[in-house]
Formats: C-alpha cells, sequence, structure tokens
C-alpha cells in the first residue's frame, strides 16, 4: 500500500504536468481565438460559471429603487437604450444586426422575454435580475463587448434603462418608436 | 508639509471637475434625433386604452404636443372652412 508520502508527491507531480502543459498549450498559440469560431464545451462553461457566479456575488447588495416603474424612467431609459443598446440588443420589428452576426458571445435579443434570451439566468427572481441587469449595464463584463457605463452615466441614468427593459419584450415597433425618439414631436410638422 | 499637499489635492479637485462637466449629457444625440411618429396614438380607441400603464403614460407624455398640435391644426381647417362660407363672425369658439 502506498504511503500517504508518496501520494503527495504523486499529486504534486500531477499538478506540475498539468501547469506546464496548460502553459505549453498557451504559448503555442493553438487555441482559436477568433470570434467567429465558438469555445468548446469546457471553455463556455468555465466562462459561462465564472461570469454569472461573479455577477451575482457582486449584484447581491445592491438597493433597487422603489419607483422604477414610472413613465419618466420608461422615456429617459428608452432614448438612452435607442441610442446606446439597440445596435447590438436588438428594437422590436428587428431580428439581428453586424453585431449580433459578428459578435461572440452573441449579445442577447432584449426584445425577448428572458427564457428566449438563451443565457443561464433563468432561475433568478425578479429582483435578483433586475440587480443583475443593472450591474451589468454598469460594470459591463470583460471581453464580451459589453462595455461598463458607470464612467459616464449615473446610477439612476442606469436605472432608467433597467426600468425600460423591463416593458421592451411587450412594445410593438410603434410604441418602441414613441418611447424612444428623443426629437420634439411637433418638430415633425415644421415643414 | 501642507503647502505641499495643496496643489495635488487642488490639481485632482479640478480634474474631478473636468470629468464630471465632461458626463454624458443626452443633448448629445439630440442632433438629427427621430421625433415621434404619434400618428398612430390619434387612430387608437381611447376608451380602450390604460391610462394607468406607465407605457401609456410615456406615450401620452411624447405626442401631447403633437395631439395638440393637430388639434390646432384641425381648427384652423375649421375655421378656414367657415371663413370661406362666410360664418366666421357667428361661429362659436371651438370647445376644447
Amino acid at each position: 500500500m502506498p504511503s500517504f508520502t508518496a501520494f503527495i508527491k504523486s499529486l504534486i507531480i500531477a499538478s506540475l504536468i498539468g501547469v506546464l502543459g496548460s502553459g505549453v498549450f498557451i504559448y503555442s498559440g493553438l487555441y482559436p481565438i477568433g470570434a467567429d469560431v465558438p469555445h468548446n464545451q469546457l471553455s463556455y462553461w468555465l466562462l459561462e460559471t465564472l461570469r454569472e457566479q461573479s455577477i451575482a456575488r457582486a449584484a447581491s447588495d445592491i438597493r433597487i429603487p422603489e419607483n422604477l416603474n414610472t413613465s419618466d424612467r420608461l422615456l429617459a431609459g428608452g432614448a438612452d437604450y435607442n441610442d446606446m443598446c439597440a445596435g447590438c440588443h436588438l428594437k422590436p420589428g428587428k431580428i439581428e444586426s453586424d453585431f449580433t452576426l459578428g459578435l461572440y458571445p452573441a449579445p442577447p435579443n432584449l426584445t425577448l422575454m428572458s427564457d428566449g434570451h438563451g443565457h443561464e439566468h433563468l432561475g433568478k427572481t425578479d429582483d435578483e435580475s433586475l440587480k443583475r441587469q443593472f450591474w451589468i449595464i454598469k460594470h459591463g463584463i470583460k471581453a464580451s463587448g459589453m462595455p461598463a457605463w458607470a464612467p459616464r452615466h449615473d446610477d439612476e441614468r442606469i436605472w432608467d434603462m433597467v426600468a425600460f427593459l423591463q416593458r421592451l419584450p411587450k412594445l410593438t415597433a410603434e410604441q418602441y418608436q414613441i418611447l424612444t425618439a428623443r426629437g420634439d414631436s411637433s418638430m415633425q410638422h415644421q415643414h | 508639509m501642507k503647502q505641499k499637499l495643496i496643489f495635488p489635492t487642488l490639481f485632482l479637485a479640478v480634474l474631478g471637475v473636468a470629468f464630471t462637466a465632461q458626463a454624458h449629457d443626452p443633448k448629445e444625440h439630440m442632433k438629427g434625433a427621430e421625433s415621434p411618429n404619434c400618428a398612430g396614438m390619434k387612430d387608437m380607441d381611447h376608451s380602450k386604452m390604460d391610462m394607468n400603464d406607465p407605457v401609456m403614460q410615456a406615450m401620452m407624455k411624447q405626442c401631447m404636443k403633437d395631439m395638440d398640435h393637430g388639434d390646432d391644426m384641425q381648427d384652423k381647417r375649421h375655421n378656414k372652412a367657415q371663413d370661406s362660407e362666410g360664418h366666421s363672425m357667428n361661429a362659436p369658439e371651438h370647445p376644447h
């Protein structure tokens, strides 16, 4: 029967081989890093799990404003969504853009209900989902194409966008156009 | 020692103000901004609208000017028609 010391030695050697092998693989440049080649299942699971666990932990202490469902928030958040988010996350009546086709991971289509996103946040409560969206907009996600909007947008403005996202999946294209237009409606009649 | 700290503190304060002033202003998006297309709102059956729904309230806010403007235009057309028929002097004020 092998001794405990021999077991530890084997473990250390195996770990060293693992670290060395990983280093050789990383420096070999063999991993396909192009956005047009999907991750293998192991890499995808690792990155997805890392992302979701990190966001869940970081967002747990966020306090949700009580007045999230107001027309003023919808108007402010809608206009910002249209200017800053719709290119990647789409708008009613649009099913793809250059960004949705070219980015990897593909940005979720936020005009769909959460079960249509294809992302792993289905088990979350409504509050957890709101906190998650706020955190992602504010801080962004590394190496995903999602920028952090915090540097030039305060929390209230980010909550406005979160408020708009709650109603977005049920908006028609006409409703979306009216809610997100920044221009003055009376301008249309000035010829 | 205190004097040495004054300049870096002052510099950071000025830098802070400068960055705050650069905060992303919605007015940056106003150039060429789309106007709300409120034509569809006028054709909607208002009795079926839920006025407590924030989406509907927001749409009403967006189209308020347009709808007022539409009423004004209707008034003008109405008055013009009356003028041409020679009834303008006797025409009652259009109720709002």
